[in-house]
């Protein structure tokens, strides 16, 4: 029979009825079959001596303790009267405070090690928004961005963007070549959008800027409660750089406040903002279409009020002093390399741009 | 000799030093006289984070959709009101969200009825009303003539033909023709206050 059970499922084993011989072996409730309750307790208690052992009183029926007993049961007291401190119950690791080299007998342990002092916990969940771009977004992009070129077709050269020396100085010759007229730098040059160079969004900077601050510390502590809330990261103090005598601003003074975050911090920001706050901004056409800093980067700016609708300062609205919400600027960073790939990035994800 | 040997990896501290190394150490590097120039840097700080507590928070969107976030208010479950998925900008092809009136008791139509559409802000005539209108026009005054209702009408036309392209042309326009509709001609011409009045009643 063994070897037939063998060959069928767990499923149809564990099916088939107990035969006449396993269940006459095997007690299967005690209670019920008790010495004295009925049928055959000598026979059964024969067949398992371990039985015998058991307590016929329930543990529930106990005495309970006296009130003497829960005079002298004070455990609080005991921990207060005691002099020195219990030792911890085992060695505990704590990780250096300081790195000293590769070759230092001490090392960190790596940041993905729960103990050690860089450890971040997460991530927790995954962005929706990030979600959609990666299932939907990213191949839409490429699609649309799409262009045909035919094999066979030259490569075309880049144009030379650098200017040459002209003249007739023997000098010129062999001379690095001049910068662009009017920029010391060369702005980034926009690359097609490929299956391995699609925009994405690198990171959001959140700043605010309240020389109001200078007058009153107390603006720049909301500020900086503000933007933790918004974020969910720990905001840095930044200084006015330019001194405004018409507008009683001083140089080199706090005046405002920055934080910048990245990865799944960012998509979720960014998420937040467009889904549940943007639509709530009242008689808002969106962001301005002129809007980029010439290398895929999109800012934009909010007022107190529609700082105050993001879900976390309006949960606690109450808790900031009245008219001391400030205003912020929001960059987003974009791996894009043109103002034109960020914006049909963003537009895909969400945020309206308006021509005037 | 080995000892001797410049190196450029960080020095191990050595808690008994040796006579031998001590020697070679000041033989090999002679103690600087003048501050150093360059700096050296055998210990780098390992900072540990600073960041608030966040909570795992469920997001409920105006449609039922849900999904969760990691977010800095405490509050466990955040259901929205107003959000992308019941706003115009972002379903323009969502006939609820636009601005059309209902009208389920029949008390707007009770008010035309009684004091016809000049009230209204977009009016359209159809073409029966614009024949009552005719004939209001005629039994009112017997003054306006069958050229100046003709007029009337190419005027009015042309208007329509107007705001259609207008229309057509900036398509984000359409909110603002809610502000301009102050300022809607009359719709029932050669009509005054009181005839407006009864033109769209019941004889």
């Amino acid at each position: 029979m063994a070897t037939s059970l063998r060959g069928v499922s767990r499923s149809a084993r564990a099916l088939q009825p107990f035969s006449s011989t396993q269940f006459a072996s095997v007690r299967r409730c005690a209670s019920t079959q008790a010495p004295g309750s009925g049928a055959t307790p000598a026979a059964a208690s024969k067949n398992i001596p371990d039985l015998a052992e058991l307590e016929t009183r329930s543990a529930l029926e106990a005495p309970l303790p006296s009130a003497e007993d829960k005079k002298d049961f004070r455990p609080w007291k005991r921990a207060a009267d005691r002099k020195a401190r219990l030792p911890s119950s085992r060695y505990q690791y704590h990780p250096p405070k300081y790195n000293r080299g590769p070759l230092h007998p001490i090392q960190s342990p790596p940041s993905s090690d729960p103990i050690a002092r860089d450890f971040v916990p997460g991530p927790f969940n995954m962005p929706r928004l990030k979600e959609t771009f990666r299932t939907n977004l990213a191949s839409d992009l490429m699609t649309l961005a799409y262009i045909h070129i035919p094999p066979g077709t030259p490569k075309k050269e880049p144009t030379e963007r650098l200017r040459s020396w002209e003249g007739d100085s023997p000098y010129f010759a062999n001379r690095a070549r001049r910068a662009p007229r009017g920029a010391p730098e060369l702005p980034i040059r926009e690359r097609d959008i490929t299956f391995r160079n699609i925009p994405e969004i690198k990171e959001i900077t959140v700043s605010t800027f309240v020389p109001a601050g200078l007058k009153d510390p107390n603006v720049l502590i909301v500020a900086r409660a503000v933007l933790l809330a918004m974020t969910g990261s720990v905001p840095e103090m930044t200084k006015s750089k330019n001194s405004v005598v018409q507008w009683q601003l001083q140089a080199n003074k706090t005046a405002g406040c920055k934080t910048t975050i990245y990865g799944n911090a960012a998509w979720e920001f960014l998420d937040r903002m467009i889904h549940l706050v943007f639509p709530r901004i009242k008689d808002w056409k969106g962001v301005k279409g002129s809007t980029g800093d010439g290398s895929g980067n999109v800012q934009f700016g909010l007022n107190p009020e529609d700082v105050q609708l993001f879900p976390e300062v309006e949960c606690n609205y109450d808790m900031y002093p009245a008219k001391m919400i400030p205003g912020c600027h929001i960059a987003i960073k974009t791996t894009a390399t043109s103002d034109r790939q960020a914006k049909l990035l963003l537009q895909g994800l969400g945020i309206p741009f308006y021509s005037t | 000799m080995s000892s001797k040997l410049p190196t450029t990896l960080l020095r191990r501290p050595s808690a008994l030093p040796s006579t031998t190394t001590y020697t070679a150490y000041s033989a090999s590097r002679p103690t600087p006289s003048s501050p150093c120039t360059q700096q050296v840097r055998n210990a780098t700080f390992v900072p540990r984070h600073r960041r608030p507590y966040q909570f795992t928070q469920l997001v409920q969107l105006s449609d039922g959709s849900t999904f969760t976030v990691r977010t800095t208010m405490p509050t466990a479950l955040y259901k929205s009101a107003k959000d992308t998925r019941n706003h115009l900008l972002w379903q323009p092809s969502d006939k609820s969200l636009k601005n059309v009136e209902t009208d389920e008791a029949g008390k707007l139509a009770a008010f035309r009825e009684r004091y016809g559409r000049g009230y209204d802000l977009e009016a359209k005539m159809t073409p029966e009303e614009e024949a009552a209108i005719a004939a209001a026009v005629a039994a009112a005054g017997k003054k306006a003539t069958a050229a100046e209702l003709e007029a009337a009408k190419k005027k009015a036309e042309e208007e329509a033909k107007a705001a259609k392209a207008a229309e057509e042309e900036d398509p984000f326009d359409s909110l603002t023709d809610l502000i301009s509709g102050y300022a809607t001609p009359n719709m029932n011409p050669g009509l005054n206050v009181k005839d407006t009045r009864s033109f769209g009643r019941k004889k």
